[in-house]
């Protein structure tokens, strides 16, 4: 058929009982209010460096979703200034994903989300290192600075990447007293070019994937009517 | 302020991907929005959503106008083909399953554009020109066919070379970083950290 065309990451899949039980166990109280049955979604905010990055946001939801951690990927409205415009937009999406991702481009909106958790996409180039500490920078100014994750993006090889991490979280100690995580790197071989199908590739996403859920690294949003009703 | 207009030499893929993102408005008509900067198929497209919710892939090549022309036609096939699937993962679409437009964008014309586009209502081709515009890089982008007429009145086809009149100057996109959306006055660097990230 030609529906099976498609990316793989562009279908949902249906509900896994066990993973939505293990998640309500996680972020509701004791006594599970039946009627909502999931009002909190693992969001996974993602900064891009680029907006040419966003492949890596597709191909990682992808990754997620293979590993039965059902994903989709929201987009905001960045040139919006409401804050309150990511409520609505997990109300539909987060009652039947795992996880949902969330590309941004601009470190003013993770600060309007008030995520407590974000992920940036750096480059392995130091103009680009640099600029990813004004945005740590930027971000740590408000308390409470949320926790970062670092994914570097084009580095030769894993010495590569190492030393571009180094050089930002020793600079965000250092000046900023900002830990970060190092959630993996994509070397300079994998592109987009290759396909989501290319095992390198897709080795390398499965990494950063795992990082991302053994340390629960996401932002607990609450969907539309919880937020509704706790603003 | 003195003007300087240059022709840019050469625009790169990516380069010509982000100013047609900053484009997406002119390419889509107002309130377009964009789904998808970069769809996993040939010539990897750009997905966009128009003020009536249509799905409006964006093909584009530089240097092969033939390419951006198939690579579109090929990308809004499969669309057209999953539209179901496709209004379920974009939530901006609000499940109208309306069916795609296809916008190709190259430096020169595909071979017979004038028959294609009286055939199809729904494609609009663009002809574009990569600007330096006092140092900074921008679009400058020329539809072809307002309303699919292929034989637009000649006043009223922007003149090549000339330089736009005012309302024309926003088809500059620039891609500088001051421009991109609502981008973070990122806070300025102290002597101290400005060397310590002088060197890796």
């Amino acid at each position: 058929m030609t529906r099976m065309q498609l990316n793989p990451a562009w279908r949902r899949k249906p509900v896994s009982s066990n993973r939505l039980a293990t998640i309500s166990d996680s972020y509701l109280s004791d006594m599970p209010d039946t009627s909502k049955p999931n009002v909190f979604c693992p969001a996974i905010p993602f900064l891009l460096d680029d907006p040419a990055q966003s492949w890596i946001t597709h191909d990682l939801c992808q990754v997620l979703t293979e590993r039965g951690h059902t994903s989709v990927i929201c987009h905001l409205d960045e040139h919006s200034d409401q804050p309150a415009g990511l409520s609505p937009t997990l109300s539909d999406t987060g009652s039947i994903s795992s996880y949902c991702i969330l590309p941004v481009t601009t470190a003013a909106t993770v600060r309007a989300q008030d995520f407590s958790h974000v992920v940036l996409l750096v480059p392995a180039n130091l103009d680009a290192v640099r600029r990813a500490y004004q945005r740590i920078k930027f971000l740590s100014a408000r308390a409470p600075s949320p926790e970062i994750g670092i994914v570097l993006v084009g580095p030769r090889d894993q010495h590569s990447a190492w030393r571009y991490f180094r050089k930002l979280a020793v600079g965000t100690l250092r000046y900023l007293d900002v830990p970060l995580l190092n959630l993996g790197f994509l070397p300079e071989q994998v592109t987009p070019e290759h396909g989501p199908a290319d095992h390198h590739r897709n080795n390398f996403l499965t990494r950063i994937s795992e990082r991302l859920i053994s340390s629960e690294f996401f932002h607990a949003c609450a969907t539309g009517d919880d937020a509704q009703e706790n603003p | 302020m003195k003007l300087s207009i240059h022709r840019e030499a050469r625009c790169s893929p990516e380069q010509l991907r982000v100013l047609l993102i900053d484009a997406a408005e002119q390419l889509a008509g107002r309130g377009a929005r964009v789904l998808e900067a970069k769809l996993p198929w040939e010539g990897h497209p750009l997905l966009l959503v128009d003020a009536e919710l249509h799905p409006v892939v964006v093909s584009f090549d530089s240097e092969h106008s033939e390419a951006a022309l198939l690579n579109g036609l090929m990308a809004v096939e499969k669309l057209s083909s999953a539209l179901a699937w496709v209004n379920q993962v974009y939530e901006a679409l609000q499940h109208r399953e309306q069916p795609p437009r296809l916008v190709v964008v190259s430096a020169q014309l595909p071979p017979g554009s004038s028959a294609i586009l009286a055939r199809c209502a729904s494609l609009r081709l663009f002809q574009f020109k990569a600007l330096r515009v006092n140092g900074e890089t921008g679009l400058w982008l020329e539809p072809l066919g307002d309303q699919n007429d292929a034989e637009r009145p000649a006043n009223a086809a922007p003149v090549p070379g000339s330089v736009p009149e005012a309302p024309r100057a926003a088809s500059i996109s620039h891609v500088s970083p001051a421009d991109q959306p609502a981008e973070d006055t990122l806070p300025a660097l102290s002597s101290e950290e400005t060397a310590y990230f002088q060197q890796l």
